[in-house]
């Protein structure tokens, strides 16, 4: 269990679990059981995600809007964050920036999005995000052979710039 | 003797042919200021007539008065379109009375008085009259600067006119004894006789000289009316202008433009001040109003400023409708863009749920498929990556129509670029067709977006393949010689026919013929092409023979050797300068 206060103003710390299943983050590789949170409001492709996913050995929690995805990343820490843009109580972005702000130290973001925009893709690295992909143009196989390789850049310095 | 007779009857029945002539004008079309300058005119034809008649006491009570009263009305003319202040008022008032009393006096009880009291009075009462009339002849030749041209031409001779009056009457006062031979009498009388016309040219000028003062200002009208027609941007502004210059043309005061609901749409609608001259107006939804109003010196339209006023209606209903297509068409172009936007992002979401399943199910994660299946999934693939890259093109397509698009320019080496594009479209090549990529040894240096132009030399080579169904030779030919490099892509399919190579460039501008209309294409990809050639400062010309096959042409800029000439354009207007060659037009 992770000793993070929603409303403290102090740089959070993690829990002596949330850091096993960090370190357990850090061996991931195919099939290791990289726990993944997906932020999706569709659940046609959340679910496919999660079929391609699982069957690859990993983990996937689903969150359909910002509020549960952020209540996830406190109670059930994950290794990887994969952030759709279009969520139906706030934008993929202010997510994210929330993220930076509560919790500095959060898991690798990577953002999933049907807009491919170089504005939007700037602002989503400028936000620190490690990646930032089309849907439609990768298949869910793809996205789930590189889960590994996220992990592992989000623990070499994938964190925001401050 | 009996030319300064001749003289003298001319002149008077020439002052007396002016009043009548302002008496009827005034009785057909009465307004205030008109009926003062009548008063005035009437005066003054009325002191010639009596002028010619034997010596009385009543007829010079009434001729010292005539000419006061002339010269009153002259300046309550002026008063009308040139008001003039309180106190002006009171002067003006002091000095008509004054004026009267002094002439009245001379020719009652001065009648008697020795010479000098004689000049001084006449010399008086000549004075009350000059100023009287001279003020507003200084003003109507200052106002008239600012005027129409029109307008101010009538101004000018009603100064004119009266000037030469006042002039005419201080030399018979000044003159005396020195005036009184017959030649000099009849000099004056010529002089005065020649007030007569200016005067009338001024209230009532014939419609030919009407239009040889406007000529000046004919060239202005044309110069404007061609910019009412080409470059006014809003309706509102090509309205404001038409009223601008109509009034300038007509000489009236003022104008207004109204719309078929009867709302001003430009000028301002004041019907008061004047009687106003109307022409139609064809106007998308109805028929609208173009108004000239006259003021207080242009109350009188001919027939030929109402002709004048028709044609340049006519413009204007031509510019207004214009401007009114140009606008819906903007706004349907928007609209389209829009729509192309907002429904390729809404089909990515669809379509990367069908692509992600299709692509687990090739790969048997649900479950182990059949041949069959095998094979339908294997179509299904290929049919939504078509679809994948539709609406990739779409999106491409509709940020190009917004401006948006941005490249990424990188030094590059466009052989590498051509290599990738022709790996792209290998699985394009089949047995009826041979590929051949000719590159150069030497690198080949541009400053470009490599996504891009690989993604526009693939399009010229799929193309290249797609369009010659029957097979045949497709090469592709990477060059570079003066500053500019080519990649040319030669087939010999279908080709194109002569008359269908504007189209080909456009937006969904697809050729279709009985050859063509199996084959699959959006018309996006060559209108993608060539937009993002232009963007990177190159373009895309093509030359082909109906039935002998095609040549496409990419033209970009090479990169100068420090590499920090920046080639890549990011507007489309600099790269529409930067476009070296269109062989459309040739």
């Amino acid at each position: 269990m992770g000793i993070w206060f929603p409303d403290a103003a102090w740089t959070p710390e993690f829990g002596p679990l949330d850091r096993a299943v960090r370190r357990r983050g850090l061996l991931a590789g195919p099939g290791s059981g990289v726990h993944v949170l997906m932020i999706e409001d569709d659940p046609a492709i959340a679910e496919m995600y999660r079929v391609q996913f699982e069957h690859d050995g990993h983990r996937v929690t689903i969150a359909t809007t910002g509020e549960v995805a952020v209540a996830t990343l406190t109670d059930d820490a994950p290794d990887l964050v994969l952030l759709d843009l279009l969520l139906p109580d706030r934008s993929g972005f202010e997510v994210l920036a929330s993220l930076n702000e509560r919790l500095p130290n959060h898991p690798p973001v990577v953002i999933l999005s049907n807009y491919g925009e170089p504005s939007m893709i700037d602002r989503g690295r400028s936000l620190g995000a490690i990646e930032y992909l089309v849907k439609s143009r990768v298949t869910p196989a793809e996205i789930s052979r590189q889960i590994p390789t996220w992990v592992e850049r989000g623990r070499g310095g994938g964190q925001p710039d401050s | 003797m009996t030319l300064v007779v001749l003289v003298e009857d001319l002149t008077t029945a020439g002052f007396v042919a002016l009043g009548l002539a302002i008496a009827y004008r005034w009785y057909r079309e009465r307004g205030r200021a008109q009926g003062k300058l009548t008063i005035a005119l009437v005066a003054l034809a009325v002191v010639a007539l009596l002028g010619r008649l034997p010596q009385s006491l009543v007829l010079s009570l009434v001729e010292v008065v005539a000419l006061m009263v002339s010269a009153y009305f002259v300046l309550l003319f002026r008063d009308e379109f040139l008001p003039l202040s309180r106190s002006a008022h009171w002067v003006a008032r002091t000095l008509f009375a004054a004026g009267i009393v002094d002439g009245l006096l001379l020719v009652t009880v001065l009648q008697k008085a020795s010479p000098p009291v004689l000049s001084a009075f006449g010399f008086a009462y000549v004075l009350a009259w000059a100023l009287l009339i001279g003020e507003p002849v200084v003003r109507f030749w200052l106002a008239s600067n600012r005027l129409p041209a029109v307008q101010k031409t009538r101004m000018r001779f009603l100064s004119f006119g009266f000037g030469m009056l006042i002039v005419l009457l201080f030399v018979d006062v000044l003159g005396g004894s020195a005036l009184r031979s017959p030649t000099a009498i009849a000099i004056t009388q010529l002089f005065a006789l020649a007030t007569v016309p200016l005067i009338y040219v001024s209230f009532a000028p014939p419609s030919l000289l009407r239009r040889i003062w406007r000529m000046g200002e004919e060239n202005a009208v044309r110069a404007a009316m061609q910019d009412l027609l080409i470059f006014s941007a809003t309706r509102k502004d090509i309205a404001e202008r038409a009223v601008f210059w109509a009034v300038r043309l007509l000489g009236g005061t003022g104008g207004y433009i109204l719309d078929p609901g009867g709302n001003v749409i430009a000028g301002e609608r004041n019907d008061g001040s004047g009687p106003a001259v109307r022409a139609p107006l064809h106007m998308p939804g109805g028929e609208g109003t173009l108004a000239v109003i006259a003021g207080t010196f242009t109350p009188i339209f001919g027939t030929d400023e109402i002709a004048q006023l028709r044609a340049y209606a006519t413009s204007v209903s031509a510019g207004l409708q214009r401007v009114s297509v140009t606008e819906r068409m903007a706004a349907i172009e928007a609209n389209k863009t829009q729509f192309l936007n907002l429904a390729s992002h809404e089909l990515r979401g669809p379509v990367t749920v069908i692509r992600g399943y299709v692509s687990m199910l090739e790969a048997g994660m649900l479950g182990q498929l059949n041949e069959r299946g095998h094979k339908a999934a294997e179509v299904m693939s290929s049919k939504v990556s078509e679809m994948n890259e539709l609406i990739e093109d779409m999106i491409e397509a509709a940020r190009l129509e917004e401006g948006a698009v941005t490249l990424r320019a990188v030094d590059a080496d466009l052989r590498d670029i051509a290599r990738d594009a022709a790996a792209a479209v290998a699985p394009l090549v089949d047995a009826k067709h041979s590929f051949d990529l000719d590159l150069p040894e030497r690198r080949i240096r541009v400053r470009v977006d490599p996504d891009r132009t690989r993604t526009i030399i693939a399009n010229l080579l799929s193309n290249a393949i797609k369009y010659s169904p029957d097979g045949g030779d497709v090469t592709c030919v990477v060059r570079s010689r003066g500053g500019i490099a080519r990649v040319t892509v030669t087939d010999q399919g279908l080709g194109i026919a002569r008359e269908d190579l504007a189209t080909l460039f456009t937006r969904f501008g697809r050729v279709i013929t009985p050859q063509t209309e199996h084959l699959k294409g959006t018309g996006l990809g060559l209108f993608l092409a060539r937009q993002l050639a232009r963007l990177q400062g190159g373009d895309i010309t093509v030359a082909s023979v109906l039935g002998k096959g095609s040549t496409f042409t990419l033209q970009l800029p090479v990169a100068s050797p420090d590499g920090s000439a920046d080639t890549a354009r990011k507007t489309p207007a600099d790269a529409m300068s930067f476009t070296v060659r269109d062989s459309l037009s040739s």
